[in-house]
């Protein structure tokens, strides 16, 4: 039975199961009661599921193709025939939207699995054998923190060239610090404990007390930070494909729906509203759930 | 290289983010000065879609930058107000020896620059000789056949025979000669100015014209105030404020809410809006312009081939497309617009058939398809109000014969950038006429010798010298029905080969507030604004 909340890409979760199965069941457990509890976790639970079934059963759920054009019908209204109205070049929104959410979660998925292995990689060294690695680590993430994180993503995809993979790789990076930051943080205190200490005194080596010991102590805050970064990573992706350098035509991604609408605001407004609440819905589903679980996991963060 | 070049501009951007968000502060405290005190000064804000590139006329082809050297500089003659025949202007009266190579101008003598200096004869010498000193007075080379060998081109003299009277000779009779002398770019600037400014000149223009330069804040404004000494009519209005506001909507909806007065590139589908809206009117420029897909013809693969061109001339379904430019443009066959005398008229347009179109590319060896990019701007121009969604249209019409494209988009700047040297498979472009003479249209945008990478108007590199004979003809002959001939042959010669894919010719909307007055919008895309008046 997977217990996991959310489609992560958890690379060290797997394997630590057997190890700390106790300790992880009841921590699980605990959590989902917990997550139960709090309607809002609930509602967030919910959206995220509505739109991974969604993106599941895109091609039946669609209506039309989502990048076939009829120029004669375009911007026309929302009907029966075409439920949220059609765009500029005459295609169904709806079905574009449909079709967007597979785009929008591979987005979320790809981007933040990025943040998160370089950033819990970063982080593990950082905090584990501090002193000069330790600086050299934090004062370039200190750096990356410097700017905020679209205009961030704007210089790497400048760099990279536009397209939906660089967006990606771009939103990516711009994320690493928050989990460096986070797992340094865990890290440095785990440390110091005695099992660890008892580790390295029946002669661990570094990468086995890191993985297996250190690393799924934190395990809990990385999951939040998680979740609560699709929510991030979905937006600052649109914010890429708004400005043209993500996803590119006639790849029916939200932020590139919206743009190309604004030219209708005043006449057609359905063009832009319907991939807004989208992008809306996705990332109120993420941050609910990722706040639930924050609250619900992690008892140190609480209150 | 490229890389490093990206970062600087990135972190370029971000100062300019800066600076901009410092300078947001003044532009403001204008803009409701201009509206309180409306009773003493008469201020006219107009809102566009991209900044000018450079202020410096004789070194730039965008019209961008034209719209605002055009109310600072003068020539030698000018247009009337409503079409493109010429009127005296810093020259009173011209005449022209018989054999057509030599023409004298007697020039005004109550002319002053805008930096105090009397206009005189050796002036005019002076910039025609810095126009042919260097291959990037780029206008010159276009109009008058320079080339690297010959930066003259066709003009092999220019003298001052008298304080006030100017003669220049040519080498070679020139027919369209008196209408480009009318061009903006051919405007005179100040000696002592472009001596002063050096490379910095174009950003501290000096001319005779109906404004003065005041300030340019770049991607922001251009602030020009009013010349009361012009010997032309004065202006009725005190200060011009060019506003840069990217987005067709956005600045629509400023035009609304008043905050500026008057705007071009308005999205087709607002027209109906500024209809409707009490304070506001739409103004239809004279139409002569085209807009186009240029194909590449100097890359290997598949554009080079003629009939893999014409197979994508019958793949697109021009009717279609213009109902993304929503009444206002007509689909063109010709890369001159039907305006223009010399208009082809009896050249048939390539039918939208597919199926043909299939035939052909399996004819040429493509019968899979293939992939190809093209590259477009962002930003409106007049001739194409929507070239992102054009642009995916003519994607999926594409795509029906297996054509895969990849649209790269960039703003203004770097795609004329980009398409001067031939970085494009296909790209989008237009042009608006400058003299009204098919020459304009036809040697800039087709000929061999505009084909030249990193100046190149012919951005379809199409090198024909079938072609390249017809037009050097044209531009001798003196005599305008044998010219109009020669011209109706080109046509079917460009028809044939096709290096283009001729999309539209539009009537391009302007809306004003209701208290502008007399504006008259010139066919060749911007116009001086000392006419204009604001009435409240």
């Amino acid at each position: 039975m997977s217990l996991q909340p959310s489609p992560l890409p958890e690379p060290h979760a797997t394997d630590q199961n057997s190890i700390y199965e106790h300790q992880g069941q009841s921590m699980w457990k605990r959590t989902i009661s917990q997550l139960i509890k709090r309607k809002t976790s609930l509602i967030g639970f919910s959206i995220i599921l509505f739109i991974v079934v969604t993106a599941l059963l895109a091609p039946v759920i669609a209506t039309h193709n989502p990048t076939a054009q009829s120029i004669t019908d375009r911007y026309l209204a929302p009907s029966s025939e075409h439920y949220l109205g059609t765009d500029e070049l005459g295609r169904d929104i709806f079905s574009r939207i449909v079709y967007g959410t597979r785009i929008s979660i591979q987005i979320a998925l790809i981007s933040v699995g990025i943040s998160l292995v370089i950033g819990v990689i970063l982080g593990c060294l950082a905090g584990y054998f501090g002193r000069w690695i330790d600086q050299v680590i934090m004062r370039v993430i200190d750096v990356m923190m410097a700017f905020p994180s679209i205009l961030l993503a704007i210089a790497l995809v400048a760099v990279l060239g536009p397209g939906l993979k660089n967006a990606m790789i771009a939103v990516g990076i711009v994320g690493i610090p928050q989990f460096a930051r986070i797992v340094r943080s865990i890290v440095m205190s785990v440390k110091e404990t005695e099992y660890i200490e008892a580790a390295r005194a029946i002669g661990a080596k570094h990468g086995r007390i890191l993985f297996q010991h250190v690393l799924p102590n934190s395990l809990a805050p990385i999951i939040v930070q998680a979740t609560l970064g699709m929510g991030t990573a979905i937006l600052d992706a649109a914010g890429l494909s708004f400005l043209g350098l993500g996803a590119q035509p006639p790849t029916p991604e939200w932020g590139a729906m919206l743009s190309d609408g604004r030219a209708a605001l005043q006449t057609a407004p359905w063009v832009v509203a319907f991939p807004g609440l989208a992008i809306f819905l996705f990332v109120l589903g993420f941050n609910l759930f990722g706040d639930g679980l924050r609250d619900a996991i992690d008892p140190r963060l609480k209150e | 290289m490229k890389r490093k070049l990206s970062l600087m501009l990135v972190l370029m951007l971000i100062i300019t983010i800066f600076v901009s968000a410092c300078s947001k502060d003044s532009s403001t405290t204008d803009g409701s000065h201009s509206k309180g005190g409306s009773g003493d000064e008469k201020t006219l804000i107009f809102g566009r879609g991209a900044d000018s590139i450079q202020l410096d006329p004789s070194k730039v082809t965008d019209g961008e930058s034209i719209y605002v050297t055009n109310q600072i500089y003068d020539t030698l003659v000018r247009y009337e107000e409503e079409s493109t025949e010429v009127r005296p202007a810093l020259a009173e009266e011209w005449n022209v020896s018989d054999d057509g190579l030599t023409w004298t101008f007697k020039l005004r003598e109550d002319v002053k620059f805008h930096d105090g200096n009397d206009f005189t004869a050796e002036d005019v010498v002076y910039n025609f000789e810095r126009w042919a000193s260097s291959s990037e007075f780029i206008y010159y080379g276009y109009m008058f056949g320079a080339t690297d060998d010959n930066l003259k081109g066709i003009i092999e003299n220019v003298e001052a025979t008298d304080d006030y009277e100017v003669q220049i000779t040519l080498s070679e009779p020139n027919a369209p000669f008196i209408y480009t002398l009318a061009m903006p770019p051919f405007g005179i600037a100040s000696p002592k100015a472009v001596e002063e400014y050096g490379d910095d000149y174009f950003k501290n223009p000096v001319g005779t014209g109906p404004f003065i330069f005041e300030e340019w804040v770049p991607d922001d404004t251009i602030t020009l105030v009013k010349n009361d000494d012009y010997f032309g009519e004065v202006a009725k209005i005190d200060k011009v404020i060019f506003r840069t506001i990217p987005d067709n909507g956005a600045r629509f909806m400023e035009l609304q809410s008043g905050t500026i007065d008057m705007m071009n590139g308005l999205n087709p589908q607002d027209i109906e809006t500024a209809e409707a809206d009490n304070n506001l009117e739409i103004i239809r420029r004279p139409s002569m312009n085209v807009s186009y897909l240029a194909m590449n013809t100097d890359h290997d693969g598949p554009l080079s081939e003629k009939l893999v061109r014409q197979a994508i001339n019958h793949a697109v379904d021009k009717s279609e497309l213009m109902t993304l430019f929503e009444g206002i443009g007509k689909e063109a066959k010709n890369p001159i617009p039907p305006s223009l005398w010399g208009y082809n008229d009896d050249i048939e347009s390539y039918d939208y058939d597919p199926e043909k179109a299939k035939a052909l590319l399996a004819e040429a060896g493509y019968a899979d398809g293939f992939d190809v990019k093209l590259h477009i701007f962002s930003n409106p121009r007049d001739y194409m109000p929507q070239p992102k969604v054009t642009a995916q249209a003519i994607q999926e019409m594409l795509k029906e014969v297996n054509i895969n494209v990849e649209i790269i988009e960039s703003d203004w700047d770097s795609h004329l950038e980009a398409v001067e040297n031939g970085k494009h498979d296909m790209a989008f472009l237009g042009w608006t006429g400058d003299n009204g003479d098919p020459d304009n249209f036809l040697y800039v945008l087709l000929d061999k010798d505009n084909a030249k990478k990193g100046s190149a108007g012919n951005i379809a590199f199409y090198k024909s010298d079938e072609l390249h004979d017809l037009l050097k003809e044209a531009q001798i002959e003196m005599d305008q029905d044998k010219r109009t001939e020669l011209y109706l042959k080109a046509q079917e010669i460009i028809h044939e080969d096709a290096p283009w894919l001729p999309i539209a010719h539009t009537t391009p909307p302007l809306a004003a507030h209701k208290k502008i007055k007399n504006y008259q919008p010139h066919p060749t895309g911007s116009e001086p604004f000392n006419l204009l008046d604001i009435e409240e």
